[in-house]
């Protein structure tokens, strides 16, 4: 154990320290061309930068350094690199590993290593556009406005491209909103052109260098953050997925100073720029059933538009938003779960975007998806697209589950439209597991009824109605005697379509051995009626009585059958009678069978009431 | 288990069917539940047979338990 312990220790040691051995900016390498395009014209700050990097030294380089300065870290939403190839025809995103470099550890500064596939040999050059988004980085100022007023922005950032390498030459491109600009650093050779500002060249700035750029401009684009989302996904294996989201929705522009007047903002153009009246959610193409609601119930102002590719949600949220306003709403529908689910036996793959789009160049603070699967997963495992924090698994219960569904819960921070990616979730399901469900609805039917079987068994009564009792149990002997005779009956049926049935084929073999059955019947049948009729004999004569003539009755009607089928097998059968003589017997044997039938019915009858 | 060796998943029992199912599955259910019901209250005890009773509650239970479980699909409950 202790040996163990050791092992483990010296691991994480060496590892962290192969972690922590700094990467070297080297000094052969240089910048030989840069643009930099920061557009400004959103909500959020997007930055563009394309290096032309050459090795000016001897030894090849087999990997450049990038960075991120202190100012712009922390808001930081998303960073990617690419590789540029323009001869072999395109772009190709490249890994970014994030280190640290010597010399520079006690910076605040964000250092990524890119490796290069190729190392880079003495003269050539390489070409890497690296794209950073940043969130909550443009400063509303002022920080109030009134309602007619416009909002406006300040963007703090640096006139030189911040790199670990000299830089030859440089240019920078800033795209506004708007072509009103209060102000802006001017650091020759500088001009604004319609909706953009253009800064450069500058020539031969050195590693590492600052000059801070202030630009002030007219924005007003929606500035919506998302303070809160929770999406909750509940996967079901009868075909659905359900997809709800609940959103905290806060404007984050200048904040409104004084009052809201509704009547100026409906009357004037000009009035409430920055608000937000309404935004565009979209969901998957395949969504159905969606709902747009919040606490007091369904928010109307809402259309759907359905689009080969995707379903278009246009919200208009209860009130427009003001800077510092803040709504809360759900919003919910339906997929197929072929969309999403795939499956090799009882191995199933979910693939589903982490989050999904609210409107337009959204910011979202705060993102915890659950993801329910049905009851009875195991062996759940998460493969990420990037790095999501997955919180302890938790339960969830709905209708028709006993332990509980297993939630899988992510959750991440400062989550931007680039963060639309899926994740894969994999987890066993035994198939049988889906009969649970209509299991459980027909026990427990079956219980209830079970339930109603022995209520009824129950008596409660005080004293013994004797009389009652008595009436009852007659009641219920007759009863039995009526559904015997019925059967007896039944039975007679078919020893007469015998004995027709012998009168025009005559087949005697096949007569004899359907009668067998029959005359069973009739034996065990009559049998039953003469016990009930002991039975009823001391409890009710009168009708004890009246099953006694039934018997007679019936035993007539035996002797009659058994009269015709004498002359039928043998008289008729071996053709010893002509048709006259036979007609003659027969017609009073089958006027007598009727006679006996009649009368056996008006006991019945009789015996009914 | 790789994404790319799976297939799409498609339930046991296409969702189209899931209103025919349940007015089948119901109607049927519903008859039995009414002949239990009938039998309990007409039969006294002197009359009813126990494997009787069960018999039709087995097969009310079976046919409305079902029949709920698609309704309940049906109605958007994916259970």
């Amino acid at each position: 154990m202790t040996g163990l312990r050791v092992a483990l220790v010296a691991l994480v040691f060496l590892c962290g320290s192969s972690l922590a051995a700094p990467d070297v900016i080297s000094p052969s390498l240089r910048v030989k061309q840069a643009d930099r395009l920061v557009d400004l014209a959103s909500q959020l700050v997007k930055i563009n930068t394309q290096m032309v990097f050459e090795n000016t030294g001897a030894e090849a380089a087999r990997y450049v350094i990038l960075v991120v300065d202190e100012a712009h870290t922390a808001s930081m939403a998303y960073i990617n690199a690419i590789l540029v190839e323009p001869n072999k025809g395109g772009v190709k995103p490249m890994k970014l590993v994030e280190t640290t470099v010597k010399g520079q550890e006690r910076s605040g500064h964000r250092f990524y290593r890119v490796d290069l596939k190729t190392p880079l040999s003495t003269g050539k050059t390489v070409t890497i556009t690296l794209e950073t988004i940043h969130s909550h980085l443009l400063e509303p100022f002022p920080k109030e406005i009134s309602q007619k007023e416009k909002q406006l922005i300040k963007y703090t950032g640096s006139h030189y491209i911040f790199s670990p390498y000299l830089v030859v030459k440089q240019k920078t491109t800033v795209n506004l909103s708007a072509r009103n600009v209060e102000s802006y650093t001017k650091l020759k050779p500088v001009s604004q052109a319609d909706q953009s500002l253009n800064y450069g060249p500058y020539e031969n700035i050195p590693a590492f260098s600052h000059d801070a750029m202030v630009i002030h401009c007219e924005n007003n684009t929606p500035f919506l953050t998302v303070r809160n989302l929770q999406r909750a996904i509940e996967v079901s294996h009868w075909g659905n997925i359900a997809i709800e989201e609940t959103v905290d929705l806060e404007h984050t522009g200048a904040i409104l100073k004084g009052s809201f007047s509704r009547f100026e903002f409906q009357r004037e153009s000009g009035s409430g720029l920055s608000s937000v009246k309404s935004f565009k959610t979209i969901l998957p193409a395949s969504a159905t059933d969606a709902y747009y609601r919040d606490d007091i119930g369904n928010i109307s102002t809402s259309n759907m538009r359905v689009m080969s590719d995707a379903v278009e949600l246009n919200l208009r949220p209860r009130f427009p938003l003001f800077g510092g306003w803040k709504t809360h709403y759900v919003i919910g529908y339906n997929v197929p779960s072929y969309e999403y689910l795939y499956n090799s036996g009882d191995n199933y793959i979910l693939k589903i975007r982490f989050i999904d789009h609210i409107f337009d160049d959204m910011i979202v603070d705060d993102a915890v998806t659950r993801i329910i699967l049905p009851e009875g997963c195991t062996n759940i495992k998460l493969k990420a697209p990037y790095a999501i924090n997955r919180l302890p698994d938790t339960l969830h219960f709905t209708y028709l589950d006993t332990k509980g569904r297993p939630v899988v819960v992510l959750h991440k921070t400062n989550l931007i439209e680039h963060h639309i990616q899926d994740v894969e979730i994999s987890y066993t399901f035994p198939r049988l597991l889906m009969l649970q469900e209509p299991l459980l609805l027909i026990i427990a039917l079956f219980l209830l009824f079970v339930l109603v079987i022995i209520y009824v068994r129950l008596d409660f009564s005080i004293n013994k109605d004797e009389a009652s009792e008595n009436r009852l149990r007659i009641a219920g002997l007759v009863d039995k005697v009526l559904s015997h005779q019925l059967k007896r009956m039944t039975a007679y049926d078919a020893y007469d379509d015998q004995l027709n049935k012998l009168r025009q084929i005559k087949d005697l073999n096949s007569f004899n051995s359907s009668l067998k059955s029959v005359t069973s019947d009739l034996k065990a049948e009559t049998q039953a009626i003469a016990d009930h009729q002991t039975k009823l004999k001391s409890d009710g004569p009168e009708l004890a009585e009246k099953v006694s003539e039934l018997q007679k009755l019936d035993k007539a009607l035996k002797e009659v059958l058994a009269q015709q089928q004498a002359l039928y097998v043998e008289k008729l059968v071996p053709g010893k009678i002509n048709r006259t003589a036979f007609l003659e017997v027969d017609g009073p044997l089958v006027k007598k069978k009727s006679d006996i039938r009649e009368k056996i019915s008006v006991v019945v009858k009789s015996l009914q009431h | 288990m790789d994404i790319e060796l799976m297939s799409r998943y498609v339930s046991p029992v296409n969702p189209a069917v899931f209103p025919h199912l349940t007015i089948v599955l119901l109607g049927i259910g519903i008859f039995f539940t009414a002949w239990f019901f009938v039998y309990e209250v007409t039969s006294t005890k002197y009359t009813r047979d126990v494997f009787k009773e069960l018999l039709v509650a087995l097969v009310a239970a079976i046919f409305s338990g079902m029949g709920m479980l698609f309704l309940m699909l049906w109605v958007g409950i994916y259970v």
